[in-house]
């Protein structure tokens, strides 16, 4: 079960954003950037946004590692400030952020060890160590015996996971999660965020996760941020896996999430709430 | 038909061997050079790596668009001062190579740069989460997956100018297409017009069968 211990608190902030900004539209026209924000994220700490689509979550996201880059504010990841390193010098801070996708973003014409093993030969490890980690990382997602095989031949969950193993091999301080769950089925969905939680109590990587689906969250996370129209407009802590009444997620969970006892009480069947996709149908 | 392909033994094979060092020089050049300018087109448009370089991208892209618009054989004749410059000559199959190589760059240029938008634009992300440097998205990315996809535009590249090269007959270049033209056409030889063509739709088949059999070995996806 992925419910996960309260983190350690830590004074420094694995992850800080200090009044990021990005003016950004999608391809389908729509606003999705993120408005002046500010979020602190303690060491090893499961730190959850939700909102809906076009809440500008993916791109606060995005912005840890640079993939976007802030029109104004300070990155901050592990002491560090992002947005005033050299090129050479981002790429180095990036070996320690791993990162996962909706899509897995696999390579296919690799093997899943040569997936595995593609960061650490991006950074020039040694050969020797990058077996070691491989081997490791793979046995730590329960996939050893693919080791040989091309991500062609895994199921969604099984290609995620090479993901995560993936993401893990150089020891990030800190993973990004980008709706890591969302092309999954609920089943599958409830095994990979016991991974997640597995990864985050025995390496103490720090985890933010993206993702639209309230469960996800839920069962995962220590803290999450609400997003709306580009800003966080509100933090809660949901380390118990409830969630306070009177909330503004409560409320969303009330209006959209079916069962409106799910705010408070945790049911066995795994059963993500869309709520993007409800809220279109409402 | 059988004693006129004794007759034009001689001629069919140093035909031959004009068409493969024409095809050897061009096929080369376009491999090395326009598969670099390719990649440069490709990393500085839009949303790739190299996108500052948006000056570079709309010049390329210009000068692609330039040479692909000549004709062929008006290319052959345009460039001929350029040619003696390079060969020495402006006749011959070393000649013919200069004008076939300028074509085949820019026309692989244009091959590479659209085979390499089929790599998914998230896994080439994910190698930028990664660290990756430009140079490295290269290496580890863009071409391992879109190796297959590669090897088929070499194919197509071959193919296409294996057709080329017969214009090339025009200024000496020799070659089996020419031979097509000077006997098959100029001639009325029927004979050595069914000939040559049966040679190269031989060619044609092999390289083909040949691309699209690595191409399958080459793809994991």
């Amino acid at each position: 079960m992925p419910r996960t211990s309260s983190p350690t608190p830590v004074s420094v902030p694995a992850i800080e954003l200090r009044g990021v900004s990005r003016r950004f539209t999608d391809p389908g026209g729509q606003n999705v950037g993120v408005q002046p924000t500010s979020l602190a994220v303690p060491a090893g700490e499961i730190h959850g946004i939700i909102g809906f689509s076009g809440a500008g979550k993916s791109t606060l996201l995005r912005l840890v590692n640079l993939l976007e880059r802030p029109d104004a504010g300070e990155v901050i990841v592990h002491g560090q400030d992002l947005t005033r390193l050299s090129a050479p010098a981002l790429r180095q801070a990036r070996h320690r952020i791993g990162m996962i996708f909706q899509h897995f973003n696999l390579l296919h014409n690799l093997t899943v060890a040569e997936n595995v093993a593609l960061p650490m030969r991006l950074s020039g490890e040694p050969a020797a160590r990058i077996r070691e980690r491989v081997a490791a990382c793979l046995d730590f997602v329960g996939l050893s015996a693919k080791a040989d095989v091309h991500p062609g031949r895994l199921s969604g969950g099984q290609k995620q996971r090479v993901a995560i193993a993936r993401a893990l091999a150089p020891e990030p301080h800190v993973l990004l999660a980008d709706e890591p769950t969302s092309a999954l089925d609920p089943r599958t969905t409830l095994d990979l965020l016991g991974v997640l939680a597995d990864a985050n109590r025995r390496f103490g990587v720090t985890i933010l996760l993206v993702s639209h689906e309230m469960e996800v969250i839920r069962r995962l996370g220590h803290r999450v941020s609400v997003m709306e129209a580009g800003q966080i407009v509100e933090q809660l802590d949901i380390a118990d896996g409830r969630i306070p009444e009177g909330s503004r997620l409560g409320g969303w969970l009330a209006e959209f999430g079916g069962a409106a006892g799910g705010a408070s009480s945790a049911p066995d069947e795994p059963a993500p709430h869309h709520l993007a996709q409800e809220s279109a149908n409402a | 038909m059988l004693e006129t392909l004794e007759e034009l033994l001689p001629e069919i094979l140093k035909a031959t061997g004009e068409t493969l060092l024409m095809m050897g020089i061009c096929l080369s050049a376009a491999l090395v050079l326009g598969g670099a300018l390719g990649l440069l087109v490709f990393l500085t448009s839009r949303g790739q790596a190299l996108e500052r370089y948006r000056a570079f991208n709309l010049l390329a892209n210009g000068v692609i668009n330039v040479v692909r618009s000549f004709p062929f054989i008006i290319l052959l004749v345009a460039i001929s001062p350029f040619t003696r410059v390079v060969a020495g000559t402006s006749i011959g199959p070393l000649a013919a190579s200069v004008p076939l190589s300028i074509a085949a760059i820019f026309y692989f240029a244009r091959l590479i740069e659209q085979t390499l938008r089929d790599v998914p634009r998230g896994v080439i992300e994910a190698a930028e989460a990664m660290g990756a440097s430009p140079l490295q998205i290269v290496r580890h990315v863009l071409l391992v997956e879109a190796r297959s996809g590669l090897v088929l535009a070499v194919t197509v590249l071959a193919v296409s100018f294996l057709s080329y090269s017969a214009v090339a007959g025009v200024v000496g270049g020799g070659g089996i297409g020419d031979l097509a033209i000077r006997y098959g056409y100029y001639r009325f030889q029927t004979d050595v017009m069914l000939i040559t063509i049966v040679l190269l739709v031989v060619l044609v088949q092999s390289i083909q069968f040949l691309g699209q059999w690595l191409a399958r070995r080459v793809d994991k996806r």
